[in-house]
């Protein structure tokens, strides 16, 4: 029987992961990642992109609100940023896309200078209410400056081309979203590790505390706004490229509420936690039309009439009961059932 | 100038309904330390049951307003006791998590129960004109602005002189001597949750009776954040008139400005306000500097 995991030099500490077993699950789970679009049908694979854009952008917010703990309603708000300014600088300025799409990612970070500037005099649920006054402030500027936006008649991109990569073929985008998840993924677990990323921690656990450590309250809240919403806004011009036409209400408030359910269901503070709640949000509508499907006819054409509703109501419940029976997420889920494993029969 | 007096008129009775609905969020806050972002669902449950209760009996208006007093006080109860009070001892962030699901859960189910059509609220109080000097005001409109004032002048009463109030106040300073003292710290948090959700039922009834009793009225919960913002979280009555101002100032960058201002002028003056005075008009300032 194993009596207990011991680390025993700092590096192996802050090592991403110590353990081989691990490593091959990777490796197996990248190899099926990769033949995936072989098998799958397309709107599979239209799935697995929104699972993918979902689970960047979660990382990124899981990054300023789960382990910096700087509550933000605002996801909606850089997500547009990202998405316009990557269609924008396609359609009407002729950028080549993956300028572009570094441009999203550099447009919500200055932008999320804007915010993050005033709120480091404000905690907690002032800056949720300041990120969504924000988020309120962009859709509205999308909407009515239309000599740069559009404004409501939105934005159609065509003839993309990134790298060698068709992006009108879902099998294209597919790979593109696998390797910008896998790399922000990587990048997310890296910060984590570093001084940065202790110092996200330390200043959710306890400010003063973190402040009295020599930590600069200041400087590590904006990397945090400004590292988050560069990932959020590579989010967004990866929507562009997926959607292909963009549009003002693609970015409402329960865009950001559904951001925040996939963190919490997932796991607050962690990258695996974001990636699971962002498959768990994007599957749960999907999963639940198959089971309404198989309902009696009657009740299946009342529930499809208010399948928007029904989304809304999943992910309120889902926000609901994960905080009231596991406020660790399915995350810390996995990990109970993993002890109960390793220490059976004497787990408890 | 009657352009202006116009405007000013017409922020204030929309300023009114922010203004109820802000000072539901800061009796909350005050007593509990939970910003409820549901407060907006919650007005708009109490008033679709309203609705449903006017169209099923042919009750007079006055009866139809108590009954749906009582209703809403019974929604505030239930709220906080399937909702808030299991997660006792959780850190706020949590807590305010739930409400923003419980939010998404209210809105969408409401969505399903009552479609998502806009219905018009009859009620004996609406149609009538009113002139003061060069304003024009339907007498909905008017009734607004008066139940703001009288809401916010029981408001500050009950605070001031009653027991309870008196209470809820000793509660909001410093849970654990509250509880020392006598006071049923738990029956406090549920008083809070009622009353505030019949401010914000009242104020959800006198909106759909001006426009209608339609799907998005809701958002009017997240229009009022600006008000409590600005009149301070913590002050009730600072709150209300919070309101007032967001109202008024939202008018008259739509008259004169233009470009749908009304729609987030509110927004931008609290991004300002919480840069220079992060805790309001009338709050009170935290001594913790960070």
């Amino acid at each position: 029987m194993r009596t207990g995991h011991y680390i025993e030099t700092y590096s192996t500490h802050v090592k991403l992961s110590d353990s081989r077993t691990v490593w091959h699950w990777i490796g197996i789970l990248l190899l099926i990642l990769v033949t995936f679009p072989i098998l799958a049908s397309n709107y599979f694979l239209a799935l697995a992109i929104t699972v993918f854009i979902a689970a960047i952008g979660a990382i990124g917010l899981n990054l300023l609100t789960g382990v910096t703990g700087l509550i933000s309603l605002g996801q909606a708000g850089f997500l547009a940023a990202g998405c316009y300014t990557t269609g924008l600088l396609i359609t009407d300025y002729s950028w080549p896309p993956e300028l572009a799409l570094l441009a999203s990612g550099v447009m919500a970070a200055l932008l999320s200078l804007v915010v993050g500037i005033p709120s480091l005099r404000l905690k907690g649920l002032y800056l949720a209410i300041t990120t969504m006054a924000f988020s309120f402030i962009i859709t509205h500027f999308l909407l009515y400056a239309e000599d740069i936006t559009h404004g409501p008649y939105g934005v159609r991109i065509e003839n993309l081309d990134f790298l060698g990569l068709d992006l009108s073929s879902p099998a294209q985008l597919y790979y593109l979203a696998l390797a910008i998840t896998v790399l922000t993924a990587v990048a997310a677990l890296n910060i984590l590790r570093s001084r940065v990323g202790r110092a996200f921690t330390a200043i959710r656990d306890h400010d003063i505390a973190a402040r009295m450590m020599g930590i600069s309250l200041t400087r590590y809240k904006l990397i945090a706004f400004v590292v988050s919403s560069f990932i959020v806004g590579i989010a967004g011009g990866l929507m562009a490229f997926q959607f292909q036409f963009i549009n003002v209400d693609l970015f409402n408030l329960l865009l950001s509420v559904e951001a925040l359910a996939m963190i919490i269901v997932g796991g607050l503070g962690s990258v695996p936690g974001a990636i699971l709640g962002a498959i768990f949000i994007v599957l749960l509508p999907e999963a639940t039309r198959e089971v309404i499907d198989l309902l009696p006819s009657g009740i299946t054409d009342l529930l499809s009439t208010y399948i928007y509703e029904l989304r809304g109501l999943l992910t309120g419940l889902a926000i609901i009961i994960m905080l009231r029976l596991k406020p660790h997420g399915l995350i810390g889920l996995w990990q109970d059932v993993k002890r109960y494993w390793t220490h059976w029969p004497l787990s408890v | 100038m009657d352009l202006l007096l116009n405007l000013i008129a017409s922020g204030l009775v929309i300023g009114s309904i922010y203004g109820l609905i802000a000072v539901s969020f800061a009796i909350i806050f005050k007593t509990t330390g939970v910003l409820n972002f549901a407060q907006g669902e919650v007005m708009m449950l109490v008033a679709y049951l309203s609705w449903s209760l006017g169209n099923a009996l042919p009750l007079p208006f006055p009866i139809l307003i108590l009954a749906s007093i009582i209703v809403a006080a019974i929604v505030g109860v239930l709220t906080e006791r399937l909702v808030i009070r299991p997660m006792i001892g959780q850190p706020i962030f949590t807590i305010v998590m739930v409400t923003i699901g419980l939010a998404a859960t209210l809105r969408s189910g409401i969505h399903m129960i009552w479609g998502v059509d806009a219905e018009s609220f009859e009620s004996s109080i609406s149609g009538g004109l009113i002139e003061i000097g060069p304003v024009v005001l339907y007498s909905e409109q008017l009734a607004a602005i008066i139940l703001f004032f009288t809401v916010s002048a029981t408001v500050y009463l009950f605070f001031r002189f009653t027991r309870v109030g008196v209470a809820m106040r000793a509660t909001a300073m410093d849970e654990t001597s509250a509880l020392l003292m006598g006071v049923d710290v738990r029956r406090v948090s549920a008083l809070a949750w009622a009353i505030s959700a019949i401010i914000s039922g009242l104020a959800g009834i006198t909106f759909s009776i001006m426009f209608s009793r339609a799907p998005d009225i809701w958002f009017q919960g997240l229009r009022s954040f600006p008000a409590t913002i600005l009149g301070g979280l913590d002050s009730p009555i600072g709150s209300g008139f919070g309101g007032l101002i967001i109202g008024v100032i939202g008018e008259l960058s739509e008259g004169y400005i233009g470009h749908g201002l009304k729609e987030i002028s509110g927004f931008i003056v609290i991004i300002v306000v919480l840069m220079i005075k992060p805790y309001g008009l009338f709050g009170e300032k935290e001594l913790e500097r960070v």
